[in-house]
């Protein structure tokens, strides 16, 4: 299959220019200060030592990897159960199922976490409901839960897409032989289903865990302006207060800590491959 | 195995509720009454005639489902390919790939938006459907191969090598062996390129220009107040694909019954295309109404030059028929973009896009003349000029009005409710009030650092346009000393809905804004500090690379008339630079005569506006920061 090498490399050609080449400009951005001007521009280490000196913006970044793990894990515990049951079903009412949970994200963030805003405020359904138990009224909006309520929903989707696209069209037979050989049914989830879908799981976390960490929008609405994460802080030094070297810094720095815990992630994805046969 | 137990019934049922929860309060307050997206006012259908009348919101809506279709069959059939074709490759070369992939999905959609940007001006390519289609490509592809890899992961390697034994050609193998075992990875990253495409804000904002806007640009850009008409067309997108999911699931039942089985998933991805297409041409057609008739377009095109103008605002700030008006007494057309703040304006111009006539604000129009960006206005083709208020002429950044004509002005005040609060405390302490401990928990900030220092300086009694460090720690101190003690909340545009439904006590407010709430809440009270505030002007500038600029002096001339003036007044409700207009709201009974947030205050001496100063700015920039984010 030696003609789909040039695909290959047509495909890293189109990274270079695309992806590689706009993130140079970063690198010089990010290791450079002064203005937005590349004439008087010069190197410097200042940017990454104004933030990793100061100990509010390392805690909004720790608060920002602890937030996108949460995230991620409930995003794993109740996305998988989903994504279980939806491949269990007949094949039609599989892919209906799955185009019903694609569809809500088709429609624009920004007016879904409005409408969070609107049902977390307080006096409205949710507390109705929890006033039938005598519980409430509870604060929700501006709070840690309305933050990883609202990232939750806007990235489960994904995740059960992916657990569910490793699990569908999963051979059956396996799991018969596995029962034939003894294992109970628990054992077969353990030892057949669950490190057959580990791959899926992992792109999963991938979709999750990465825009969890730099997602802006919804830390600002659900949690207000005082719930600083860090893609607040890249975004505000981008969009107010213009320091493109700054912001470039600071994106960079969580792009190689996202990187590290990306690549510890993927270290667990062998062990199925060299598993195997 | 196949029988449905109640517990997997439950978890659907469950699964639906939580995914359709928000769904379902967007259909019901697409029905509101009244502009807040909060509370439930009455039943109304006022937000679709708004959308349907809007051009721009249809047009966005073409806009995106093209783009999302286009890019969703390029990305997977490319990404797909790409992803097949790297398994032949060697390991080191499969690593670097996935590692570079992962770059568009981790870095901040700002990141590569801005080097995108960058990347489009650095070789002068024209920003528009192209440059916004490629982008939608390039970030959707990681998203297909990183939902086609595992797949192929799972995949026997020696199967295609078994069909090529057999005498398939590589191509077969691809097709007949290859795609069919990891179909569920195609449509899922298919699936989420879709989503991910439709939904995009941040680097469609960066790389489209010439008036080519997605959804998400029009509601991100409602910078001035959200419109409930946004509800109206996401309810309509939602019957849309609806119908259009109904379509993709009904046609190959049909066709079962009349033939047999065979391949009926590839059918399914062809209807869904096709359904799509029907989808955006019917949308086409009611976007694309009527265009003005040729004669007078060629009648404009000799007068100036060209018959097109672009004009570059923030979103929600024209009256509902000033562009159509214009348009239709001239002869023209006017390319409408809008944009979510001053820098973000900033950032496009600097990147060399060229508008015939925009709005920024004070201290963004000082930046833009001080870097020569601007052109002198010739007052001789403005003679509306004089119909403007002696308050906004001979503005301090400008004062002989010789490169910027007044749009909207106002002031920044305190709004609170004289129910629950005292109103002698806040007229004797001012913005000290947001630190008494009286209404700890009580207040509204506004998310914006040069507002809140603007105040902790001025409770001060120092300049907001300082630069003095000892000032502006002390101004930090007051700052930090305010969180500490009042744990306020930080909100931006939700200020309104918030005061309305009275959900605290205090707030800090646009006068403009201030207007709508103490209109639709009699509780509420407008009060301006007497140690000094902000009063903002936001004018309408012409750049030097403009295109067409004596079609913009004849724009700008028009939007001062009192037609255009009140419709901009009546629709935004922001204060008018135009005397008459001004006149009539502040007095009409059955307008502004009763609200006191209407009427800036004039000629207060402590009053400032802002000057450019952008070391400062960085620096109060990151203090707010760090105001905030302690916990």
């Amino acid at each position: 299959m030696k003609q789909f090498r040039t695909i290959t490399w047509g495909y890293v050609a189109w990274l270079a220019a695309l992806v590689i080449a706009p993130m140079l400009l970063i690198l010089l951005y990010a290791f450079t200060v002064a203005g937005n001007d590349v004439v008087t521009t010069r190197f410097s280490l200042q940017n990454f030592y104004r933030f990793v000196s100061d100990p509010v913006f390392v805690e909004v970044l720790l608060r920002s990897l602890y937030i996108a793990l949460i995230t991620t894990v409930i995003c794993i515990a109740l996305g998988y159960p989903i994504a279980y049951v939806i491949a269990k079903l007949p094949e039609k009412s599989n892919v209906l199922m799955i185009l019903l949970i694609t569809m809500p994200t088709w429609i624009n963030m920004l007016v879904r976490t409005y409408a969070w805003m609107g049902i977390l405020q307080s006096g409205t359904v949710v507390n109705t409901i929890l006033s039938w138990f005598g519980v409430g009224p509870v604060k929700m909006i501006h709070t840690s839960f309305a933050v990883i309520l609202g990232m939750v929903y806007n990235f489960i989707p994904f995740m059960i897409l992916q657990i569910h696209t490793s699990l569908a069209k999963m051979d059956k037979s396996l799991l018969e032989a596995a029962s034939d050989l003894g294992a109970s049914r628990a054992q077969a989830f353990l030892r057949v289903t669950l490190p057959l879908s580990l791959p899926g799981m992992i792109s999963g976390i991938t979709l999750v865990f990465l825009p969890a960490v730099s997602s802006f929008f919804i830390p600002k609405l659900l949690g207000g302006g005082q719930y600083v994460l860090v893609g607040n802080v890249i975004e505000s030094q981008f969009l107010t207060a213009g320091d493109w070297n700054f912001g470039s810094a600071i994106s960079l720095i969580m792009a190689i800590i996202i990187m590290l815990s990306m690549w510890l992630t993927r270290k667990v994805d062998v062990q199925p491959e060299s598993g195997k046969e | 195995m196949q029988k449905k137990s109640v517990g997997s019934r439950i978890i659907l049922a469950l699964t639906l509720l939580f995914f359709y929860l928000p769904i379902l309060y967007i259909i019901i307050f697409s029905f509101n009454d009244s502009r807040s997206l909060t509370t439930f006012t009455g039943f109304s259908m006022r937000w679709y005639e708004k959308m349907f009348a809007d051009s721009s919101m249809m047009e966005a809506v073409i806009y995106t489902v093209v783009i999302a279709v286009i890019a969703t069959v390029v990305s997977t059939i490319v990404g797909t390919l790409t992803a097949i074709s790297l398994t032949q490759s060697k390991k080191v070369l499969q690593r670097l790939v996935e590692r570079t992939n992962d770059l568009p999905v981790m870095n901040p959609e700002i990141v590569t938006a801005i080097s995108l940007l960058m990347f489009f001006s650095a070789l002068k390519i024209s920003k528009g459907f192209g440059t916004l289609l490629v982008a939608h490509i390039m970030f959707c592809i990681p998203y297909v191969m990183l939902s086609v890899t595992p797949k192929l992961r799972s995949l026997d390697p020696h199967l295609t090598d078994a069909a090529m034994d057999l005498g398939a050609t590589p191509m077969q193998a691809m097709w007949k062996v290859i795609v069919p075992q990891i179909r569920p990875g195609i449509i899922s990253g298919a699936l989420i390129a879709f989503t991910m495409s439709f939904d995009d804000f941040i680097i469609s904002y960066f790389v489209t220009g010439n008036g080519v806007q997605n959804i998400s640009i029009l509601v991100y850009t409602m910078s001035k107040r959200v419109n409930p008409s946004i509800n109206a067309l996401s309810t309509l997108i939602i019957v849309l694909i609806t119908l259009v999911l109904g379509i993709v699931n009904l046609v190959p039942i049909v066709r079962e019954h009349s033939r047999g089985k065979g391949g009926k998933k590839m059918k399914k991805s062809t209807y869904a295309i096709i359904a799509a297409v029907l989808v955006a041409a019917i949308g086409a057609g009611i976007a694309f109404g009527g265009t003005a008739d040729r004669s007078r377009r060629e009648a404009a095109i000799e007068k100036y030059g060209s018959d097109t103008m672009k004009l570059y605002l923030p979103g929600e700030y024209l009256g509902e028929n000033v562009i159509q008006d214009f348009e239709n007494q001239y002869g023209v057309h006017v390319i409408v973009e809008n944009f979510d703040s001053n820098e973000m304006m900033y950032a496009k111009l600097q990147a060399g896009d060229a508008y015939d006539v925009i709005i920024p604000s004070d201290y963004m129009i000082e930046r833009l003349m001080k870097l020569d960006l601007l052109q002198q206005l010739d007052l001789s083709k403005i003679p509306n000029m004089e119909l403007l208020s002696d308050a906004v002429k001979d503005l301090p950044f400008d004062p002989e009005n010789q490169y910027a004509v007044p749009y909207f002005w106002g002031s920044v005040g305190l709004v609170y409710n004289h129910e629950t609060v005292d109103p002698e405390d806040v007229e004797s302490e001012g913005w000290e009030v947001l630190r008494d401990p009286k209404y700890a928990g009580r207040t509204y900030i506004y998310d914006s650092e040069r507002d809140s220092f603007m105040m902790a300086f001025k409770a001060l009694g120092y300049s907001m346009n300082t630069s003095n460090m000892d000032e502006i720690n002390g101004a930090y101190e007051w700052l930090m000393e305010m969180n500490r003690t009042m744990s306020p909340t930080y909100v931006t545009d939700e200020v309104i809905d918030g005061m309305i439904g009275g959900n605290m006590d205090i707030a800090v407010v646009y006068s403009g804004d201030a207007t709508v709430i103490l209109d639709e809440n009699e509780e509420m009270s407008f009060f301006m500090p007497e140690e000094g505030t902000n009063i903002w002007y936001d004018c309408m500038v012409v750049p030097k690379n403009a295109e067409n600029p004596s079609l913009a002096h004849e724009f700008i001339n028009y939007m001062l008339t009192y037609e255009a003036a009140y419709d901009n007044a009546e629709t935004v409700g922001y204060t008018s630079p135009n005397a008459e207009v001004f006149e009539e709201m502040a007095t009409n009974e059955d307008l502004y005569a009763e609200n006191e947030a209407y009427v800036p205050r004039v000629g207060y001496e402590m009053d400032e506006a802002f000057t450019d100063n952008e070391v400062l700015k960085k620096t109060l920039s990151e203090l707010w920061i760090k105001v905030k984010a302690p916990k």
